[in-house]
């Protein structure tokens, strides 16, 4: 493994980085400092100086002079920086994913399968470039044809949070560019760092494709600098958020104001179903991975476990030997034997105690866990033990999300239709999964009367999503789809036209209008 | 009042951390999914209905929690300073 100080310098993170640049060219300036903390031991990784409101104007002005040139430049063009990119990642795989766990504090393995997203997309995107088509369709007029194409949108404005501090970015980003828009991104306060290093990979890609400033675009900034007035502006085409449902609904309602376009990914309360006719095995073995991966700090970590009365005890007996074995893995996520490292920051520890203190207070019962690990190793405070508690499905501390290590287990009766009203009964509506080998209930899970969520996964568990898929979700979740599959139109503008390729005047409807 | 209603979330809780606590038992989430929300103090309270005021009882009260944690702070360093002493002498 690289020392902290290996993965700086091959990122070219220094102990002061500016925090503002248009694609090559970064930018000094006056705003206040933000300090990364590593969640690992609390200790000072790097600082980043914030950019400011003129720094603001000066990139919404570079973005929208450079976004004149680029949608001009054929897709397979602007994929082929994509592609490029996709190729220097590849080559700074380690060191940025070693940042990522450095910063974010998820485990190694994780920080490396964030970084292969990253290329993933890029990939994907490279594919999408030659097929963002429209369709012709059949003009009720004689000599006319119908057509539909996209074009490129515009501004595409993108907030990241700290979980996934560089794939959302590229998901975005891969997409956008490839569509002919430029981004101006907007990375979380908690995790600067690894996307000063992501643009600091693709520096020399856009330098040797001379790619005009202006099109990749990122400035670190306070909610202060880059909030309201962010989700306000006209210039910004699209906002695509990654973040809490309470943002979302704050950015929703203000870019809405505007009719502007968003794309929101809000927060989960992702349910695995198990049913008598599961494989309990799997089951247990990849909701285990569902609860603790990444610490339950992700949008999709399972947080309900909805169990049939009949299979109750075995699975629980099962999940929590399981859960045994990694309280014993516990500790710095850099370490390749470790499973579960540090939440963000003490603020999350304090909400991980307040959820079993109030799962407590509701009439739940902790099965396993609750507790914040001291001790060597643990100085930073944020080390946790992932948890299992008993609960009812309204409780109100399981009806919200915790961003944290903690699973409720709900226990149902009679047919599979009861487990999909309680998967239903949340707010939020990101991720499901079942566990079943029978195909009747699969079935029903998957129809219009099973799960309400925008993925919903048979005999795999809520997290671990493809790129190749729509990623996003339904009610509380904001509705929003990034990724794979036909995302990429969210990032064009729809245009339908007719064309007259005769010499007489036909209107639609058979409408006379003679004069 | 060093608390002011249009401070930002993320301001309050970077440089008044206890807020986050106060405000949790208000019934105000500052920070979710690990990130804090956006807006000012005043924005949040009335995002929970909080009347006039009620949005002025908790800038009372946030700024008086503000003045105890700066006297703990400055009592700690007095005794900071008088423990290094004692260790001097």
């Amino acid at each position: 493994m690289m020392t902290k100080k290996e993965i700086l310098s091959k990122l070219g993170i220094s102990e002061i980085n500016k925090g503002v640049t248009t694609g090559t060219e970064w930018f000094d300036t006056e705003g206040s400092t933000t300090a990364s903390l590593s969640p690992i031991d609390g200790n000072l990784i790097a600082e980043v100086k914030n950019g400011t409101l003129e720094d603001y104007e000066m990139i919404v002005n570079k973005a929208q002079e450079a976004f004149k040139v680029w949608r001009m430049t054929p897709a397979p063009v602007r994929a082929e920086v994509v592609r490029q990119i996709g190729l220097a990642l590849r080559e700074y795989k380690e060191p940025l994913g070693a940042l990522v766990t450095l910063e974010m504090g998820k485990i190694y393995q994780e920080g490396l399968g964030e970084v292969q997203e990253m290329i993933d997309i890029c990939d994907f995107a490279v594919g999408q470039a030659r097929t963002m088509n429209g369709v012709n369709l059949q003009s009720e007029r004689n000599k006319h044809r119908l057509t539909e194409q996209y074009q490129p949108l515009g501004i595409v404005g993108i907030v990241t949070s700290f979980n996934f501090p560089v794939a959302v970015w590229a998901w975005n980003s891969a997409l956008a560019i490839t569509a002919g828009d430029v981004v101006i991104w907007k990375p979380s306060s908690k995790t600067p760092l690894t996307a000063l290093a992501t643009m600091n990979i693709i520096r020399d890609v856009l330098k040797k494709h001379n790619v005009p400033e202006g099109v990749f675009n990122m400035i670190v900034a306070k909610s202060s600098v880059m909030g309201d007035n962010f989700l306000k502006d006209k210039r910004i085409d699209l906002v695509s958020l990654t973040g809490s449902t309470a943002v979302g609904k704050r950015a929703g309602q203000l870019v809405g104001k505007r009719l502007g376009k968003t794309i929101l990914e809000l927060g989960g309360n992702n349910a695995v179903i198990v049913t008598p006719n599961a494989d309990m095995q799997l089951a247990v073995s990849s909701t285990v991975f569902g609860t603790v991966g990444t610490a339950g700090q992700r949008c999709t970590s399972t947080r309900r476990i909805i169990i049939h009365e009949d299979v109750y005890n075995e699975f629980v007996e099962k999940f929590v030997h399981a859960y045994e074995s990694v309280k014993t893995k516990i500790g710095n996520p850099l370490d390749e034997k470790t499973l579960v490292g540090p939440l963000i920051d003490h603020f999350s520890v304090d909400l991980f105690k307040n959820a079993v203190e109030q799962v407590e207070a509701e009439g739940g019962k902790v099965l396993f866990g609750g507790q914040v690990l001291d001790g060597p190793g643990y100085e930073s405070g944020n080390y946790v033990v992932p948890t299992i508690a008993e609960a009812q499905n309204h409780f109100k501390i399981v009806q919200e999300e915790t961003f944290a290590p903690i699973v409720y287990l709900i226990k149902y009766t009679g047919d599979v239709e009861n487990a999909i009203a309680i998967n239903n009964d949340v707010p939020q509506g990101l991720s499901s999964a079942i566990f079943t080998r029978d195909l009747l209930e699969a079935e029903t899970f998957l129809s219009g009367m099973g799960s309400d969520c925008g993925i919903a996964n048979v005999n795999a568990g809520t997290s671990g999503a493809e790129i190749g898929g729509a990623f996003g979700g339904e009610k509380d979740t904001g509705g929003g789809r990034e990724s794979g599959s036909d995302a990429w139109k969210a990032y064009m503008r729809r245009q339908t036209s007719t064309i007259n390729y005769s010499h007489d005047l036909p209107l639609a409807q058979g409408i006379e209008f003679k004069f | 009042m060093e608390i002011n209603r249009d401070i930002t979330i993320e301001e309050l809780i970077e440089k008044y951390p206890f807020s986050v606590q106060y405000l949790s038992k208000k019934g105000i989430r500052c920070i979710v999914c690990g990130e804090p929300i956006w807006g000012t103090l005043e924005e949040a309270c009335e995002e929970k209905d909080f009347t006039p005021e009620q949005i002025d009882e908790v800038l009372v009260e946030l700024n008086e929690l503000y003045k105890q944690n700066k006297n703990k702070k400055d009592d700690d360093k007095k005794r900071n300073i008088i423990e290094t002493r004692h260790l001097g002498d």
